[in-house]
C-alpha cells in the first residue's frame, strides 16, 4: 500500500486572510501571534540571559542581525548578491571613530552621521558596479573591504595597523542592549513593510526581470541606488554601533567574517524573510561562542554545520516553522 | 632582466593554481571554492606521506595526488551534486567544505615553519647576470607542459572532448549520449589533480601554511576573473597580466602597494567589462 | 620526531594535569581548601604564537603547582589555568571576537589576572578599556610591540594602570639593535645595509628608526623595501641589495613566509649577512624545514631566554624543562616572557599577600627578581619592562646565529656564547 504525505492549509489560516481576520478574537490571535512572540523574545531575551558576557553576546548577535538584514534585503528584493558586510562595517565603524576621537563627538551625534554618510559613500563605491549581476557584483563587493584595508596600511592613516582605541564606550549594558534591539526590531519591520509599498513592487520586478521594468519607464539604476543605499546604511550603522561596543576602530573592521556571516545567517534562518536571517544570527552568534571552548576547531564545526545546512535542509529554519504555523500535514493512501 | 625572469615565474605560477579551478568552472559552471583547501590537503599529504610514513618523495607526490583527486571527485558526487544549479548555495557549501578542510590542519597543529617540501633539485643557476633556483625554472616547464597536456587531452581524446561539449553546449551533448553528472565527476577529479600538480610544484618554494589555502583561492578567482571565466586563452592571458603586474609595483612603486594595485585591477575588469579580457557571456555583457 | 608533540597533544596533556591536579586536591587536605587563583589566558590558539606562549604558561603554572602553589598571605594556593581562543591572529576574523573572550574570561571564568595576549596590536590595544573597566591586571607576554600600549598607559595612568607589558617595545629595541649594529660594524667592518620590512605597523616604525640612527652612525642605507604580509617573492629587493654590495640586510618580519626569503638569500649567494627581527626563523625546527638555508642568518629575539646561557640561570632550567616536556627547545621567545610572566606574578601575589589590585599594582611596580631574560623591572609610569643592559640590572633581548643547525648567542656580549660567523662567499 503506497502512501504519501499530504499537506493542507489550518482552517484558521484560511478564515484569516484578508480583512476578515479582525472577524474575531482567536482571529487576531492567530495573525497577530508570531510577530508578537517574536518582539516579546527579543525584547526579554537580554533578561534571561545567565550572564553580563552573554548579554554582550546578544548585543553583538543583534549587530550581526543588521548586517543579515541588508544582505537578505538586497539579495532577496533586489536581486543583488552583495558581500560588502565588511565593507559597509568598516566604512561605519571607521566614519564614526574618527569623529569621535578627532572631534570628541558624543555617541549620539557620531552613530547618526556614520550611517547617513557611511550609506553615501559605500554606495557611491557600488554604483558602478550596479549594471553587474550575480556572483560578480559579489565579488566586487568582497574586494571593496579588503582594498580599504590596504590602503589604510599602506598609506598608514587613521590610526594603521594600531587602530584607535579608547572611543566613547555605551554608559552599561542595559542602555546599549536597549537601543539596539528596538532598532533592529524597526529596521526589520520597516522593511518588511517597504518591500510590499509600491517601491518594493517595483524593486521585486526589477529581481524577477529588470528588461520588462525598463520597458515600463521605469529607472531602475536610480531603484537600485536607492535600494543600494538603505542597505549600506544599515550595515554602516551596525558598524558604528560595534566601534563604540568596546571603544574601537581598528583594521579587522573590514575583517571577511562580516561578509560571510551573514550569509550564513541568512542560510539559517531562510532567505527572502527579513525576520528570518534576524535569528539565524540569534542561533550563530551564541553558537560560536559556545563552541569557543573547542579552539581551533571550532571554524571546522561551524562550517561543517553551515555546509549541512546548505546541502540538505535548503529551505532554512524560519519557512519550515511558518509551515508548520500554517498547515498541518498527514498521510493518505494512493 | 630581473622583472622579466621573475614576472614570468610569478605568472607561471598563477596560471598553475588557476588551470583547476578554470577547468571545474568551464567543464561544469561550478566555481569550486574548495580549491585552495584541495591545495593544502596536496601539501601536507605529501608531507606526511614523506615524512611519517617514510614513502619516497615521487611515490608520496602520486600517492597525494591521487588521494586528492579521488576527494574532488567524491565531494561532488557526494554533497555538490545536491546543490548543483543554485549558484549561491554551490559557492557556500564548497567553501564551507574547503573552510573545514583548511581549519582541520589548523586545529591538528600543522602550524609551524616546520612544514616545508624539499625542492626537487637544489641549488639555483645564472640566466643573463639573474641568479634562479632550479625550482623556478622547474615551475616555468611543469607550466608549459601542463599547458600542452591539456591542450592535447581537450582537444584529442574521447574524454576530453566530452568535457568540452559539455562546456560549449550542455543540451546538444546530452543528445548525444555524454553525461553531464559523469563529466562534472571528472572534471573536479581533474582540476582537484591540477591543484595537487600546482601544489607541489610551487609549495618548495616556500613552507605550506593555511593561510596559503586561503591565498591560493583568492589568487585563482582573481585570474579568473580579469582573464575571463571559462576560456583557457583567458586563464594564461589573466595570469600573465597579474603576474607581471604585481612584480611591476613591487618594482616600480613599492610592494605594499602591490596588493592594491590587483585588486583596483580586478574591480575595474568587472565594472568595465565583467566577463573578463577574452570571455564571452552573453548574460553579463547584457547590461542593464 | 619533533613535531609529535605540537598542539594535538597539547589538549591530552592539559587534561592530564586537571587529573593529576584533582588528584593532588584529594590527597593533600590542606590545599584541597585552597581556592584557585585564575589565570586567564587569551591568546590565539590557531598560531605558532598563541601556541608557543601557551606553552610556556602551561609549563610555569605546572612547575609552580607541583612545588605546591603560590603563598597567598599564608594559605598555599595553586595557580588554574583558562585559556581561551581569540582567533584574533586570523586576517579575517574581527578583534571584537578576542574581546569578547578576554571579557568572558574575567565574567564568567572569574580570571583574577589575564595573562598572554591578545597577541595582536589591535585587540591587545582595544582589550585595555576592557581590563580597565572590569580593574583586572593583565601582564602581556606575547605580541604586541606597538610603543602605542605603554604611551596610553603613561598617558592615562589612572585609568589603564591594570596593564603591564614584558614583551617589549619597537624603541628599545631599536636602541638595542642600534648597539648590536655598531658592535658588528667594530668586529667586522660593515657600513652598507639593506633594510627589507613587513608591511604591518611595528616593522615600519622599526625600519624607519633603524634607518636614521643607522645613517646618523654613518652607515649607508642603500635600499628599504616594505613588503606586504604574506609576501613570498624577494628576488627583486636580493638582486638590488647583491648589485649594491651591501654587506648588512636588516629584515623585519613577524610571518612566516620569510623563510622564503632566507632560501632566495641562500640560493643567490647575497654577500650580505642577514641580521634582524625575523620571528619565522626562530623555532628549532628552522634549520631542517629549511635545508639548512638558514646557515649565518643572525635572529634578533625581542628577549633572551629561548637558548640557555650561563649567564642567566633560569634560562637553563626552563629550556630543559621544555625540552623535557615538549622534546623541543622552546620556539620563540614568547615562550620565554609567557613562562616568566607565571613567576613573576606568583612573586608580586606572594609579596602584595593579596589578590586585590590595589595590592598588586603597586608589588609589580616594586618588581625586582630574575626571570628567563634577565631582571623584571617595570618601569612604574609606563609599566613597561625597562631593557638593554646588563643581565643582572634589566632585562635583555638576544641576537642568535644559526651555526650548523643550532642556535647561538652572539650578542649582546654578556650573555654570548660564541663569536659571529660569517659565510664563505662572504670572506
Amino acid at each position: 500500500m503506497d502512501k504519501r504525505k499530504e499537506r493542507l492549509d489550518r482552517g484558521i489560516k484560511v478564515r484569516t486572510e484578508g480583512i476578515y481576520a479582525i472577524s474575531s478574537w482567536r482571529g487576531i490571535a492567530y495573525v497577530l501571534l508570531p510577530t508578537l512572540s517574536f518582539i516579546l523574545v527579543m525584547l526579554t531575551l537580554p533578561l534571561i540571559v545567565p550572564s553580563t558576557t552573554w548579554q554582550r553576546i546578544m548585543t553583538i548577535a543583534c549587530i550581526f542581525a543588521l548586517l543579515a538584514l541588508s544582505f537578505d534585503f538586497l539579495a532577496h528584493f533586489v536581486g543583488i548578491v552583495c558581500l560588502g558586510g565588511a565593507f559597509f562595517t568598516g566604512v561605519g565603524g571607521y566614519i564614526s571613530g574618527l569623529l569621535n576621537s578627532a572631534f570628541g563627538l558624543p555617541m549620539a551625534i557620531t552613530i547618526p552621521i556614520a550611517t547617513i554618510a557611511g550609506g553615501a559613500i559605500c554606495t557611491l563605491f557600488l554604483i558602478p558596479c550596479l549594471p553587474i549581476r550575480g556572483i560578480y557584483f559579489a565579488i566586487v563587493s568582497l574586494m571593496y573591504p579588503i582594498l580599504f584595508h590596504r590602503v589604510i596600511q599602506a598609506l598608514n592613516i587613521f590610526g594603521g595597523t594600531d587602530g584607535l582605541p579608547g572611543l566613547a564606550t555605551f554608559p552599561n549594558i542595559w542602555v546599549e542592549l536597549y537601543s539596539i534591539i528596538p532598532i533592529t526590531l524597526l529596521l526589520t519591520f520597516g522593511l518588511r513593510r517597504l518591500v510590499n509599498e509600491d517601491f518594493g513592487i517595483v524593486l521585486r520586478a526589477i529581481k524577477d526581470n529588470d528588461q520588462a521594468v525598463r520597458a515600463s519607464n521605469i529607472n531602475i539604476a536610480w531603484y537600485k541606488t536607492k535600494a543600494v543605499y538603505i542597505a549600506s546604511a544599515i550595515g554602516c550603522f551596525a558598524g558604528a554601533c560595534l566601534a563604540h561596543l568596546y571603544g574601537w576602530v581598528g583594521l579587522s573592521l573590514f575583517a571577511l567574517d562580516f561578509s560571510i556571516f551573514p550569509i550564513a545567517a541568512t542560510v539559517v534562518g531562510g532567505g527572502g524573510t527579513l525576520v528570518g536571517p534576524i535569528i539565524g544570527a540569534f542561533i550563530l552568534a551564541p553558537l560560536s561562542e559556545m563552541l569557543r571552548a573547542f579552539g581551533p576547531l571550532r571554524v571546522v564545526f561551524y562550517s561543517l554545520i553551515l555546509a549541512g545546512l546548505v546541502i540538505y535542509k535548503t529551505e532554512g529554519l524560519l519557512p519550515f516553522l511558518q509551515r508548520k504555523y500554517h498547515q498541518f500535514e498527514r498521510w493518505t493512501e494512493v | 632582466m630581473n622583472i622579466f625572469i621573475f614576472g614570468l615565474v610569478n605568472s607561471v605560477i598563477l596560471a598553475l593554481i588557476a588551470s583547476g579551478f578554470a577547468l571545474v568552472y568551464g567543464v561544469s559552471r561550478l566555481a569550486n571554492f574548495a580549491h585552495g583547501a584541495l591545495y593544502i590537503l596536496v601539501g601536507f599529504a605529501t608531507w606526511l606521506f614523506l615524512n611519517r610514513l617514510g614513502i619516497n618523495y615521487i611515490g608520496s607526490i602520486l600517492l597525494s595526488i591521487i588521494i586528492v583527486s579521488a576527494i574532488g571527485a567524491a565531494i561532488y558526487r557526494l554533497l555538490l551534486i545536491r546543490v548543483k544549479g543554485m549558484p549561491a548555495s554551490e559557492i557556500i557549501a564548497s567553501l564551507a567544505i574547503g573552510i573545514a578542510i583548511m581549519e582541520l590542519f589548523r586545529w591538528r597543529g600543522f602550524i609551524s615553519e616546520a612544514y616545508m617540501l624539499p625542492p626537487f633539485v637544489k641549488g639555483s643557476v645564472n640566466i643573463a647576470g639573474v641568479f634562479i633556483d632550479w625550482q623556478r625554472l622547474i615551475i616555468i616547464g611543469v607550466g608549459l607542459g601542463m599547458m600542452l597536456f591539456l591542450w592535447l587531452f581537450t582537444h584529442h581524446t574521447k574524454v576530453g572532448l566530452s568535457l568540452r561539449a559539455i562546456a560549449q553546449d550542455k543540451h546538444a551533448s546530452i543528445m548525444s549520449g555524454i553525461e553531464p553528472d559523469r563529466t562534472a565527476v571528472i572534471s573536479l577529479a581533474m582540476g582537484s589533480a591540477l591543484a595537487g600538480i600546482a601544489a607541489v610544484v610551487i609549495l618548495p618554494l616556500g613552507n605550506i601554511t593555511v593561510e596559503t589555502g586561503y591565498m591560493v583561492l583568492t589568487n585563482a578567482i582573481a585570474v579568473c576573473i580579469i582573464g575571463g571565466l571559462g576560456s583557457w586563452a583567458g586563464v594564461f592571458a589573466g595570469a600573465f597580466l597579474l603576474g607581471f603586474t604585481e612584480i611591476l609595483t613591487a618594482a616600480l612603486i613599492g610592494p605594499q602597494w602591490q596588493m592594491v594595485v590587483v585588486l583596483l585591477f580586478i574591480i575595474l575588469t568587472l565594472i568595465l567589462k565583467p566577463s573578463g579580457l577574452l570571455g564571452r557571456q552573453k548574460e553579463l555583457e547584457e547590461r542593464v | 620526531m619533533q613535531n609529535k608533540s605540537l598542539v594535538s597533544h597539547i589538549g591530552t596533556r592539559l587534561l592530564l594535569m586537571l587529573i593529576i591536579l584533582t588528584f593532588l586536591f584529594f590527597l593533600n587536605p590542606k590545599v584541597s581548601f585552597a581556592q584557585p587563583i585564575v589565570l586567564g589566558v587569551p591568546i590565539s590558539r590557531g598560531y605558532p604564537d598563541g601556541v608557543d606562549a601557551e606553552r610556556g604558561i602551561t609549563l610555569a603554572v605546572e612547575e609552580i603547582n607541583a612545588a605546591g602553589g603560590v603563598n597567598v598571605a599564608g594559605t598555599k594556593r595553586p595557580f588554574k589555568l583558562e585559556i581561551s581562543d581569540t582567533r584574533d591572529l586570523e586576517p579575517g576574523v574581527p578583534v571584537a571576537e578576542a574581546l569578547l573572550a578576554v571579557e568572558r574570561l574575567i565574567i564568567e571564568k572569574k580570571a583574577n589576572f589575564i595573562v598572554g595576549g591578545p597577541i595582536r596590536s589591535e585587540g591587545a590595544l582595544a582589550a585595555m578599556d576592557v581590563l580597565s573597566k572590569h580593574k583586572t591586571v593583565s601582564i602581556l607576554s606575547a605580541g604586541v610591540l606597538s610603543p602605542a600600549y605603554h604611551k596610553r598607559v603613561a598617558e592615562n595612568y589612572d585609568k589603564y594602570k591594570f596593564c603591564f607589558r614584558t614583551t617589549g617595545s619597537v624603541i628599545p629595541m631599536i636602541e638595542g639593535t642600534l648597539g648590536t649594529f655598531e658592535s658588528f660594524k667594530a668586529k667586522k667592518g660593515f657600513d652598507k645595509a639593506y633594510i627589507m620590512v613587513q608591511d604591518v605597523a611595528h616593522a615600519r616604525a622599526a625600519g624607519n628608526s633603524l634607518k636614521e640612527g643607522l645613517e646618523k652612525k654613518g652607515w649607508k642605507i642603500i635600499g628599504y623595501e616594505i613588503y606586504p604580509t604574506g609576501t613570498t617573492d624577494f628576488s627583486v629587493g636580493l638582486s638590488k641589495a647583491k648589485e649594491a654590495k651591501v654587506q648588512v640586510l636588516i629584515p623585519w618580519f613577524d610571518m612566516p613566509e620569510v623563510s622564503i626569503l632566507m632560501k632566495q638569500w641562500y640560493d643567490m649567494k647575497v654577500p650580505a649577512l642577514p641580521i634582524g627581527y625575523i620571528h619565522a626563523l626562530q623555532d628549532e625546527g628552522t634549520w631542517k624545514a629549511t635545508d639548512g638555508k638558514v646557515a649565518y642568518s643572525v635572529v634578533l629575539y625581542a628577549k633572551a631566554g629561548s637558548v640557555a646561557t650561563k649567564a642567566i640561570p633560569m634560562s637553563e632550567a626552563f629550556v630543559s624543562g621544555h625540552k623535557k616536556k615538549y622534546g623541543i627547545e622552546p620556539r620563540s621567545e614568547w615562550t620565554s616572557t609567557s613562562y616568566t610572566v607565571v613567576y613573576i606574578l606568583k612573586d608580586a601575589i606572594e609579596r602584595a599577600k593579596s589578590l586585590e589590585p590595589e595590592a598588586i599594582i603597586p608589588a609589580l611596580e616594586k618588581m625586582d627578581m630574575m626571570g628567563t631574560y634577565g631582571k623584571v623591572k617595570f618601569d612604574p609610569k609606563s609599566h613597561q619592562i625597562i631593557e638593554n643592559g646588563d643581565p643582572k640590572e634589566t632585562a635583555v633581548s638576544m641576537w642568535a646565529q644559526w651555526v650548523d643547525g643550532k642556535r647561538v648567542i652572539v650578542y649582546p656580549d654578556k650573555i654570548a656564547t660564541r663569536a659571529l660567523e660569517l659565510p664563505p662567499w662572504m670572506k
